[in-house]
């Protein structure tokens, strides 16, 4: 397959690279981690869970690493071809499609149902997501670059904020909901890696990033930070969560991260209500996952019918939209999200090893120096 | 780029402002009634509700519950409180109380709509007092059930229970008092008075109320048109019901084991009955649970240090020999041994509910013992043998030697 997309102009940075990875991270399931960790084990010590799921999806990746390091400059949709030959590789290829498509309608979803539930009562739901949806059209039509660069704007103001506002509620803070500590074993601890897992996959963009960098050689650099960032914002969260508002109520809330902003209150600031700053700066997060999500599925389809990148950003636009409007419940969206992280897990944990066993036996690539 | 496409993404970008400007819900805050308060009483339609019944106006609902909303004023525009509402109090207009009965809360707020009132809004809602007679009736996840779904009213509202009538606590006979302000803040006098519980939240409440563990809220009574702190009311967990109350002293004892900083004092007698007090300086307590097979028992542990700030007796006590100190200190002790013991006592014997967190210590310690006994806790607690040990120093005498 012919390269479509022009990398000698359009690089990014090892920072800008890692910046991409944090922001793809982070999404959705920030929201409602702390709910989901608990429903999979009912345990304060999740949190172990989050943190060796960080390390599970800091090895998954090192594998995405290596395999784009045989193949210098390529994307994922390129290379697949190399190894598989191209009707496997049309097969794999297509599922990832999907998977970003479906992960974008995701992120478009959660955006607007919380966004409608807390923030714009009375706005209509399609204006809410046109606006969305074009802004990032707009944006990822400038290429891989402009997309970089808004993220590299975006991510220090969304992560200080989320911090200032989740953290402000550390007075609530009892420690007693955390202990005891692996009261009931080491089990429920396991039985919570899966939900994290899928709220902490993020390093899956490398796939396509790496082939854009300036300096691939750094990805590991990219990597870790992709990584450790997202774990450690996860796991503030989860702790904080579980810390103020306890076991049960963690559990029981529909957007855990959102009730512990509006748990506490401090009177005399600027603000009252947090909470309406910590959606804000969410939806310019969401805003960048979905934006990356939505480049990567279009430039999958690029590769795959050889066509530029641009044209299929407006294919891939509508049906999004028309994914992200087929869950017609609340329930049904959920679903979808533990769907998709599983899905999550199986392309992008199981995959790139057993593509880079076959790689390496069909020699296929450079060989590692 | 020609001539009309430039005209045509001007136009583009024209429309554009007008459709996706954020503004399209927009509402003005005159025209909405924040309600600050709410409180549920067990039902009882107002004289209002009756008369408007006799003529036809009514729809199908039981009385369950009548709600209290304490509304703020929202502006000038806003009319002075009792004249426009038929079910408010003479207030000086600083607040407006209305009140419906029905037995969905929603379906009563809406139910306002009807009487031309602009729509409540639950933002800012500040505090949810509930009277222990319908507490009584109902578990508190019932009656919060509402509460805790809406996604107007923040999660770091304060619950409160009130002895008597929940709209008599929302009432004040001070103009230009809010009421429901008064009792957000009365927590923040804990640092002088150990009487007052720590805030219950919504979200603290739904923790409680999710995980069956029995718990203590703020009880509230008013006289004369004011609100007072007194005591606290207990729900046992297994029901999510009233119970009954603890008194303030007993409060006061307890406060001992449940509490990181005291700020309050001991009062006791001397021998012919002349008051002494002891100013809490600090103090901490160590409650240890002890597992031997399937017997529990705690060991309370209580050390404290304080001034004596207050000595009716005459003649003056000379509190600079150590055996005077002693004595007083042991008289200290006895007091607040007996405070502590009633309270537990009370816990233990009359209401059978572990409110102050012993099953906690269990949970933290002994996990697996927890396991086996968290399901009928409350049954086992009333026959746990507690025992307790305070010790208290007195350190200095204030600015004054006797």
């Amino acid at each position: 397959m012919v390269s479509t997309t022009n990398k000698h102009t359009d690089q990014i940075t090892t920072a800008q690279a890692a910046v991409l990875v944090i922001n793809y991270t982070l999404g959705a399931s920030i929201m409602t981690i702390s709910r989901n960790l608990l429903e999979a084990a009912r345990t304060p010590d999740i949190w172990i869970s989050v943190i060796l799921s960080g390390l599970i999806c800091f090895l998954a990746g090192l594998f995405i690493l290596w395999l784009c390091q045989r193949f210098r400059g390529k994307t994922l949709y390129e290379f697949m071809p190399e190894i598989t030959g191209k009707s496997v590789a049309y097969v794999i290829i297509i599922i990832m499609i999907v998977y970003f498509i479906t992960m974008s309608a995701y992120e478009l979803r959660m955006m607007t149902e919380v966004t409608s539930d807390f923030l714009l009562e009375d706005t209509p739901r399609w204006s809410i997501i046109m606006a969305f949806m074009w802004i990032a059209l707009y944006l990822n039509v400038g290429g891989i670059n402009s997309m970089a660069r808004l993220n590299e704007i975006v991510l220090p103001i969304t992560l200080i904020f989320f911090m200032v506002c989740i953290l402000s509620s550390l007075n609530l803070f009892d420690i007693k909901q955390l202990r005891p500590v692996l009261g009931a074993g080491i089990t429920p601890v396991l039985h919570g890696i899966m939900p994290a897992l899928s709220a902490l996959t993020g390093y899956e963009i490398l796939f396509i990033l790496i082939a854009f960098m300036k300096t691939p050689k750094q990805g590991i650099r990219a990597l870790h930070a992709g990584v450790w960032i997202p774990t450690m914002i996860i796991l503030i969260t989860v702790i904080l969560s579980i810390g103020v508002l306890g076991l049960y109520a963690t559990a029981n809330k529909t957007y855990p991260t959102l009730t512990l902003v509006r748990s506490y209150e401090y009177q005399g600031l600027i603000f009252e209500r947090f909470e309406s700053l910590m959606l804000v700066i969410w939806i310019m997060q969401m805003f960048t996952s979905f934006s990356i999500m939505h480049y990567a599925a279009s430039l999958g389809c690029s590769t795959m019918f050889n066509k530029k990148p641009n044209s299929l950003l407006f294919v891939t636009l509508p049906l999004i939209f028309i994914v992200s409007m087929v869950p017609k419940t609340l329930m049904e969206t959920v679903k979808l999200g533990e769907m998709l992280g599983v899905a999550s897990i199986i392309l992008f944990g199981g995959f790139p090893p057993i593509l880079l066993l076959v790689s390496v036996i069909r020699k296929k690539g450079m060989r590692r120096k | 780029m020609s001539r009309t496409m430039r005209i045509g993404l001007m136009l583009t970008f024209i429309v554009l402002q007008v459709i996706t400007t954020g503004c399209w819900g927009h509402r003005e805050i005159e025209d909405q009634s924040v309600y600050i308060g709410l409180g549920l009483d067990v039902g009882s339609p107002s004289k209002f509700e009756q008369e408007a019944n006799e003529q036809g106006g009514h729809y199908p609902k039981m009385n369950t519950v009548t709600v209290t909303v304490q509304i703020a004023p929202a502006g000038s525009s806003q009319k002075q409180g009792g004249q426009g509402s038929p079910s408010s109090g003479s207030q000086g207009g600083s607040y407006q109380n209305q009140q419906l009965t029905g037995d969905s809360i929603l379906q009563v707020f809406r139910q306002f709509a009807l009487r031309n009132e602009p729509p409540l809004v639950g933002l800012h809602l500040k505090v949810v007092v509930v009277s222990s007679e319908l507490a009584k009736q109902y578990g508190m996840g019932q009656i919060f059930d509402f509460i805790f779904r809406d996604n107007d009213i923040r999660e770091s509202c304060l619950v409160m229970i009130s002895h008597g009538k929940a709209s008599e606590v929302l009432n004040s006979q001070h103009p230009g008092e809010i009421p429901a302000f008064r009792l957000r803040d009365a927590h923040r006098n804990r640092y002088r008075n150990q009487k007052i519980l720590p805030p219950v939240t919504l979200v603290m409440l739904e923790n409680n109320v999710r995980s069956k563990s029995s718990f203590m809220l703020q009880n509230i009574v008013s006289a004369e048109g004011e609100q007072y702190l007194s005591g606290a009311a207990i729900i046992k967990g297994e029901t999510n019901k009233w119970v009954g109350e603890l008194s303030e002293a007993e409060v006061e004892g307890l406060s001992w084991i449940t509490e990181k900083k005291l700020g309050g004092v001991v009062k006791t007698y001397t021998i012919d009955g002349r008051a002494i007090t002891y100013e809490i300086k600090n103090a901490s307590a160590k409650v240890v649970p002890i597992v031997s097979g399937d017997d529990i028992s705690f060991q309370i542990k209580i050390s404290s240090e304080g001034r004596l700030i207050e000595d009716w007796s005459q003649p003056d006590i000379t509190p600079q020999q150590t055996t005077v100190l002693q004595k007083l200190e042991e008289k200290f002790e006895e007091q607040a041994r007996k405070q502590l013991g009633q309270a537990l006592y009370k816990l233990q014997n009359v209401y059978h509910t572990d409110a102050a967190g012993f099953g906690e210590q269990i949970r933290i310690s002994h996990p697996k013992v927890w396991k086996k006994v968290k399901d009928n806790w409350d049954d086992i607690f009333s026959h746990v043998p507690i025992s307790y040990d305070i010790k208290m120093t007195i350190i200095d005498y204030g600015s004054s030697k006797e």
